[in-house]
């Protein structure tokens, strides 16, 4: 039936369209016609790639006609922030700076989705070069979180997480570099992935940190984000950070039970969480417990140093993967510039928003002669020791419980503060320092009826133990609507 | 100027000769269209993640192990950022602390002597595009950047400009020796920055150095040497009321071809911050012993054991072995002219004197000249034999230069002057026309006076208009004239 088709999981999807039951031109067809209606007021998207969908909808159907293989993905709509490519479209990263850029090739997770037939429906909207945790800094346009209008869907891949919990797409790809899928998925109440670091291809992602940055799937259920997972998580020869691990079906473990699993709970870290969040979590852990989970207590109180540790590292990175941003050779140069230097500073000056510029200058700094030490090698050492501390805790569990956010999402404009809008990510920063891989799962509504997310982490590698637990989570806890896709 | 001590010491640079570029895929060429040698990697794009080039690798711990340096088991790049347009990413990836090999010695031949020079390290890193100048505006070639380069950098162990080409020429010619750059200085695939400073003879501290960059001869290296050694003795001797730390401050300079002189290019308190950190996207160069072995036991045969094996198995002396075995064209076409000669030691010097000679002022070289290697060895055959003496080989040796290409028994059978008198009938007669002419020198010789005797020798010769054997004519004069009473 055509109106269910926005509310069908990818899995669904793919199922009917192999049998005949569903066409890909009318999957296209729905969600185009779904974002032209709701995406003015929701901002989450930045444009459409509606040819490009039509035309990889053709193909599927003209595949299906000869009864041909159809890939694992075949006519599920996929939408990708904007910094990560597919070949000649734009890539903005929402920045003035490259309102003009073409995607000069494809990222390796859009060869990996287009092999099995996976339709691009279009590019989302994010906070700019993924530097924000509201999307607010988005220097294109405000995307509006769907669960209440005023409120931000998070950040930085806020346009993702929005859309799939509005139902204008049944998948996204979002990047994590502190957080930036997790919190909007807890925020929009859908499921967000970060893998283990190197899981994932790089190639293609407009880098902010490097060593830190991983792409992600965003979804309506943890199968479904299983099932993308499966599909990018594989070696890449052109990222050398790639893992050279084979890529795996995360699909087939999926547990309906933690009986046997220990989960470490950091109960010092969560003292300061204000009482609503606290209770929401609390029974999270209690309908872990009654599948049969372990509860273990475990020391993390180093992570109290993750932001700052975060914000040195992320943004010396930075300040280098965004030297190439100086108006010589693409991207928007400044009609102003008279000769080299104002090429450079006032092309700068002009395209890049005062959070980007913030985290240059921060970046900069602290790699700068006679502060390196202080700051960026401090920070790095203060990382090893991070990564040790959360070796020893897994020591003891299988997989760590956190809330993914200390609060529910936040009225658009209400943080002022750079510094109050890093402490959103508390909960989420470190895995990127430790590269492990993590999951939000909608944890039911705050009193405002917002949602609220729990955030498990696994060990490095451990993908398959964090999406097999997390379906079992899942199936006892609340499913979550937006009231504006039932309506 | 001998009160005066100079501390040199050099940072060669040179383009490995790979296939494609040191991070990116692209094509390592030279001489393309502009912008066709390029990828999204090396033009640096958005989204684009470097991948490091094994055969660079490889070639690096090649040089590494050519020059007993020790190499790394552990290294790893680092990003070094400034801002230019012929930098794609506006950092260069190289490597900073942990280079991959460490230490090594350059073993070069000094005025007649072996002289062995430190190397500090070598390192990897990817070279920058090409600015090109036009009326209206600058435009960027990236055909070069990302080309990988090796930086070797010597200890300043180097006191005359005599030193550092000798140095420079050794390292081009281990370079060329294990394949692994082209070393075209006017291509810019081998370049210099030289770092000099003076100081008092027995002073051991270091005075201030300043810095002269991307000198591409050996020629230029020496002048800019000799001449900036010159410049600060005569800032020091003209200052000597001065501390010397304020007489002379850190810059770069670049060398001058017309007017001969070092310019100053910047002053070094204008210095960047490169805020050198460890490149997050490769990861460390890990190389295990039975690589580092393998790598090692296939060196080809290098420059000094080629060098010495010209002096115990050919004969060679030191000094000429050196010359050609440090300039790998010439060795190569001289063990291809061996082919057709024995006298190895005949042939060397014909090759490094007669040769290099003719073609001084031409801007050519034997081995372009288009001269086969084996019309050289036959050359020497031909001296040899007795075919033509010496001193007519001279006037082949023109014919043969002149005309590249023809073999020098044509050219002999062309040309009735260069056949030489061997008929000892013919040079009986002229020997005792010349007996006959020379009376006086007769008696001389019978009194005791060998200058006669060579002065007979000479009027022969000149009769035979150089033809004849000097070993014939000698022989039938003393038997002529000992006849005589």
């Amino acid at each position: 039936m055509n109106t269910d088709i926005h509310n069908l999981t990818a899995i669904e999807i793919t199922q009917k369209i192999s049998e005949g039951h569903l066409s890909a031109e009318d999957v296209v067809k729905h969600y185009l016609q779904r974002i032209e209606k709701h995406n003015p007021a929701l901002g989450a998207f930045l444009r459409t790639c509606s040819d490009k969908a039509f035309e990889q909808a053709k193909k599927i159907d003209a595949k299906r006609q000869r009864k041909e293989k159809l890939g694992r993905l075949a006519g599920v709509p996929i939408a990708f922030k904007d910094n990560i490519h597919i070949f000649g479209e734009l890539s903005t990263c929402a920045s003035k700076f490259l309102t003009n850029f073409k995607a000069p090739f494809n990222s390796t997770v859009a060869d990996l989705l287009e092999a099995e037939d996976a339709i691009f429906i279009g590019k989302t909207n994010m906070d700019e070069f993924a530097m924000g945790s509201s999307t607010e800094n988005s220097a294109l346009q405000r995307t509006c979180n769907p669960w209440d209008l005023k409120c931000t869907p998070g950040g930085s891949s806020g346009g993702s997480a929005a859309a799939v919990a509005a139902h204008l797409t049944c998948l996204a790809l979002g990047s994590d570099t502190g957080g930036s899928i997790r919190q909007p998925a807890s925020f929009c109440g859908v499921v967000g992935y970060k893998p283990t670091y190197g899981r994932v291809s790089r190639y293609g992602l407009v880098a902010y940190g490097s060593s830190l940055d991983q792409i992600g799937p965003f979804g309506k259920t943890v199968r479904d984000a299983a099932h993308v997972m499966s599909i990018m998580g594989a070696p890449c020869d052109r990222d050398s950070t790639s893992l050279s691990d084979p890529a795996q079906d995360y699909t087939s473990g999926l547990r309906q039970d933690l009986k046997g699993i220990k989960i470490g709970v950091p109960w010092a870290f969560l003292e300061d969480l204000a009482p609503e969040a606290k209770k929401a979590f609390n029974d999270g852990i209690e309908r872990m417990k009654g599948l049969g989970a372990q509860i273990v207590e475990i020391d993390l109180s180093i992570l109290k140093y993750s932001i700052a540790t975060y914000y040195i590292i992320a943004t010396a990175e930075a300040s280098t993967n965004l030297a190439r941003f100086d108006g010589v050779r693409y991207g928007v140069r400044s009609p102003h510039a008279k000769n080299l230097d104002e090429v450079y500073e006032l092309s700068k000056e002009e395209g890049f928003g005062d959070e980007v510029k913030r985290r240059i200058l921060l970046g900069t700094f602290v790699l700068s002669s006679g502060y390196q030490d202080a700051y960026y090698k401090k920070a790095q050492k203060m990382r090893t020791l991070i990564i040790q501390k959360y070796n020893e805790a897994f020591k003891k569990c299988d997989l760590i419980a956190t809330p993914t956010s200390p609060f529910d999402a936040f009225e658009t404009g209400s943080i002022k503060d750079p510094l109050q809008m890093y402490l959103e990510d508390i909960y989420t920063i470190s895995l990127n320092l430790a590269g492990l891989p993590g999951i939000s799962i909608p944890n039911g509504l705050s009193a405002k009826g917002k949602p609220l997310g729990i955030q498990l982490t696994g060990p490095q590698r451990g993908d398959a133990t964090v999406f097999a637990c997390a379906h079992a989570f899942e199936t006892v806890s609340p499913k979550l609507i937006a009231p504006m896709v039932i309506s | 100027m001998n009160e005066w001590e100079a501390v040199i010491g050099l940072e060669i640079h040179a383009e490995l000769n790979t296939k494609s570029k040191l991070f990116s895929a692209a094509p390592n060429r030279f001489g393309d269209e502009p912008n066709t040698n390029i990828s999204e990697v090396c033009t640096g794009q958005p989204g684009a993640l470097p991948v490091l080039n094994k055969e660079a690798v490889r070639k690096a711990v090649q040089f590494g192990s050519a020059i007993n340096g020790q190499v790394c088991k552990f290294s790893k790049f680092d990003r070094k950022s400034y801002f230019y347009p012929d930098s794609p990413r506006n950092f260069q990836i190289t490597q900073y602390d942990e280079p991959i090999i460490k230490g090594g010695t350059i073993i070069a031949e000094v005025e007649g002597k072996e002289h062995s020079f430190a190397v500090n390290r070598v390192h990897l890193e990817d070279d920058a595009g090409m600015l090109k100048h036009f009326p209206a505006f600058a435009g960027v070639d990236y055909n070069r950047a990302g080309v990988p380069l090796i930086e070797i950098v010597s200890e300043p162990c180097m006191h005359s400009a005599q030193e550092a080409v000798a140095y420079a020429q050794a390292v081009k010619a281990i370079l060329e020796y294990i394949d692994a750059s082209d070393c075209n200085m006017e291509e810019g695939s081998l370049r210099f920055d030289v770092n000099i400073s003076v100081r008092p003879k027995g002073d051991k501290t270091l005075w201030t150095k300043i810095e002269i960059k991307n000198l591409n001869s050996f020629n230029y290296l020496a002048l800019a040497v000799e001449s900036e050694i010159k410049r600060q003795i005569k800032e020091y001797t003209q200052n000597s009321n001065k501390p010397h730390q304020e007489v002379i401050s850190q810059a770069t300079y670049r060398w001058d071809v017309e007017n001969k002189e070092t310019v100053l290019m910047r002053r070094k308190e204008q210095a960047d911050d490169y805020r050198y950190f460890p490149e997050p996207d490769l990861p460390p160069i890990i190389l295990t012993d039975a690589y580092i072995d393998e790598i090692r036991k296939s060196l080809p045969e290098l420059p000094l054991q080629r060098e010495r094996r010209y002096v115990t198995a050919l004969g060679l002396p030191a000094h000429t072995a050196f010359t050609l075995t440090y300039d790998k064209p010439i060795a190569d076409y001289f063990e291809a002219a061996l082919k057709y000669t024995k006298n190895a030691k005949a042939l060397s010097n014909w090759i490094v004197t007669e040769f290099t000679g003719r073609f001084k002022e031409t801007g050519k070289t034997l081995v372009t000249s288009g001269i086969p290697a084996a019309h050289v060895g036959e050359l020497i055959n031909m001296i040899d034999e007795g075919t033509i003496t010496g001193k007519i080989a001279k006037s082949v040796a023109d014919e043969m230069v002149a005309n590249p290409g023809k073999d020098p028994q044509a050219i002999v059978d062309s040309n009735p002057d260069f056949k030489p008198l061997s008929d000892s009938g013919e040079i009986e007669k002229m020997v005792n026309q010349v007996l006959a002419e020379n009376p006086q020198s007769i008696i001389d010789y019978k009194a005791g006076r060998d200058k006669a005797f060579a002065f007979l020798v000479g009027q022969i010769m000149k009769m035979t208009r150089g033809k004849a054997s000097p070993q014939l004519v000698n022989d039938l004069l003393k038997a002529k004239i000992n006849a005589l009473k």
